[in-house]
């Protein structure tokens, strides 16, 4: 047993998973919000990508000046579809929403294609690929950076729900009806949170593009970040980041025992089975809310 | 004219209907009048349109697909029959719903929290929740933990207080009696007793538990099938035999075992 390979592959299975939190955290902002997974947080991820591209390639501005400016665009983005989308949806079944968030990921993939194409293109974030060596191990620098970003969005969040702000957030992921009673504005929380995730998956977009290149496979990234968010509870924040965790180390660990056996491919049937076992023996996931029910 | 702007009552709904789903027609025409600082009780049985009256001045009424579709609900004179539920809590009306519908995976603290009218100052914030924690002493104790696992009583303290913490001038209750044992409903009626008095509050209460509802407001309203079919004060609907015998348990003498009963049905003229 080689345990220097063993801990390298569980520690760039944590960096990637951290990586997979990052999307996840979008989809949990949401579904805090409106009780149902955005199935469209994979295309409003790869917008974010394709956006900052524009803003740094095509228009020629400096990241520093391309990725905030970007984050600007995707918060007005994020306002605008519960705007001109959601607000009209208030108080149908959630699976009406489910299925616009389904349109939405069309919609979305449809204009990119049509406006950047599909070939794919690179991120060029300046992050050096120049092996990173921690003792022994191997770490992959620009993976370094995308859990850094994580962990930033996450003490971010984690504070954030601590405002006034947030508190009502909170309020109206509880009850609707309850928000509307006391004046809070359930509207203009579910665009935020729409608006904040959106930012998120400008933060993921960027990260994975780097990674993967800038393409329409970005959007696929949403059957892994379901996965994490389903582990994590779907409504927590801190479940999102542990679940990306465990799904990272179990995955990049798991495919190096069972690839030999199989042949390859065991990464998908292993994020399959987790996402398929959390179903069935835990629906609410490793830290998502119960129901209270008072004895 | 100092004395007529005395009189003009806080609120008032003139002939108003309202329709679900533009089908259902819920109330028929329901004139209502609360005067500045006094409760007033709306009374009347399941299904009656209590509900709903409330919800057509709060404003919540969008959100279950219905509609004030005739007459008009003035607020200090403001006609708000269209406005939005969140800019009629501004104004100073606020609902506290039926069935408490507390914030439940929130504290009691983070509760008050969340209503806070978006303007109010961080110290101003916190003096009114220390008021409302002197209302409801029993909140203060639990204030940090998760306000689902609190008892029936301590929630519908809490989303009482809630909705004091938006400052409303006009205070609406749906049934704050529901499910609670008669001690607790005794005392959660003497605060808003003592709130009505200290802050000059007023207060629509709607009840089916007419008989505590009527020993603490001053005049009633008894709504049946979407009309207004009685209104007095709180002493000659008490004295009503009609009232007795539906809504306080029993007429005077009146026993049971004796007599062969014809159930007896009121009809009201409508």
């Amino acid at each position: 047993m080689d345990w220097v390979f063993l801990s390298e592959l569980a520690i760039n299975g944590a960096l990637t998973g951290l990586l997979y939190s990052l999307f996840a955290i979008g989809l949990v902002l949401i579904y805090k919000a409106s009780s149902v997974p955005n199935l469209a947080q994979g295309g409003l991820t790869m917008v974010g990508a394709y956006v900052v591209l524009a803003l740094s390639h095509d228009a020629g501005l400096p990241l520093w000046v391309a990725i905030p400016l970007g984050a600007v665009i995707m918060f007005a983005l994020g306002f605008g579809i519960e705007r001109v989308a959601l607000r009209r949806l208030a108080g149908r079944p959630v699976v009406m929403i489910l299925m616009l968030t389904l349109g939405l990921d069309i919609f979305l993939r449809g204009t990119t294609l049509a406006i950047w194409g599909g070939t794919s293109r690179s991120m060029e974030l300046g992050v050096s690929y120049e092996p990173l060596f921690v003792g022994d191990i191997f770490v992959s620098r620009i993976h370094l950076v995308g859990a850094a970003v994580t962990i930033a969005f996450f003490v971010a969040f984690m504070l954030f729900f601590r405002t006034r702000t947030g508190v009502k957030l909170r309020a109206i992921a509880d009850d609707y009806m309850a928000s509307w009673s006391v004046g809070i504005s359930v509207e203009r929380g579910v665009g935020l949170s729409w608006a904040l995730a959106s930012v998120v998956a400008l933060g993921a977009g960027v990260i994975w593009g780097e990674i993967q290149g800038v393409d329409q496979s970005l959007s696929l990234l949403l059957l892994k970040g379901l996965t994490v968010a389903v582990l994590g509870g779907l409504d927590s924040i801190l479940g999102a980041v542990i679940a990306g965790l465990i799904l990272g180390i179990v995955e990049n660990v798991g495919a190096d025992f069972l690839d030999p056996l199989v042949g390859g491919g065991s990464r998908e049937l292993i994020v399959a089975a987790v996402l398929i076992l959390t179903v069935m023996i835990r629906p609410h996931g490793l830290f998502g809310r119960h129901d209270i029910e008072r004895v | 004219m100092q004395e007529k702007v005395e009189a003009q009552p806080i609120l008032s709904m003139n002939s108003v209907e309202v329709l679900y789903d533009n089908v259902m027609l819920a109330i028929k025409g329901v004139s209502i009048q609360v005067p500045k600082g006094e409760m007033i009780a709306l009374l009347g049985s399941n299904g009656a349109g209590k509900s709903t009256t409330l919800k057509a001045i709060s404003g919540l009424l969008k959100a279950e697909r219905g509609r004030v579709s005739r007459g008009e609900i003035r607020f200090n004179g403001t006609d708000i029959t269209e406005m939005l539920a969140q800019n009629r809590v501004e104004l100073g009306i606020c609902h506290v719903i039926e069935g408490r519908r507390v914030f439940e995976h929130l504290t009691p603290d983070e509760n008050l929290t969340a209503a806070a009218p978006t303007g109010m100052s961080r110290s101003d914030l916190s003096g009114e929740k220390e008021k409302i924690y002197n209302y409801f002493p029993r909140l203060a104790e639990r204030r940090n933990s998760l306000a689902g696992y609190l008892s029936g009583g301590e929630q519908q303290m809490l989303a009482i207080g809630r909705a004091l913490v938006t400052q409303p001038s006009l205070l609406m209750l749906d049934e704050p009696s529901l499910g609670l044992a008669p001690f607790l409903v005794a005392e959660i009626f003497g605060i808003l007793q003592k709130i009505n008095k200290e802050e000059g509050m007023s207060v629509l209460l709607v009840e089916q538990n007419a008989l505590a509802a009527l020993e603490i407001v001053s005049e009633g309203y008894l709504i049946e099938n979407g009309r207004v079919v009685m209104n007095g004060t709180a002493e000659a609907l008490k004295s009503n035999s009609d009232i007795q015998e539906f809504y306080l348990g029993g007429g005077e003498g009146t026993d049971f075992h004796n007599v062969k009963h014809y159930s007896r049905r009121k009809r009201w003229l409508s």
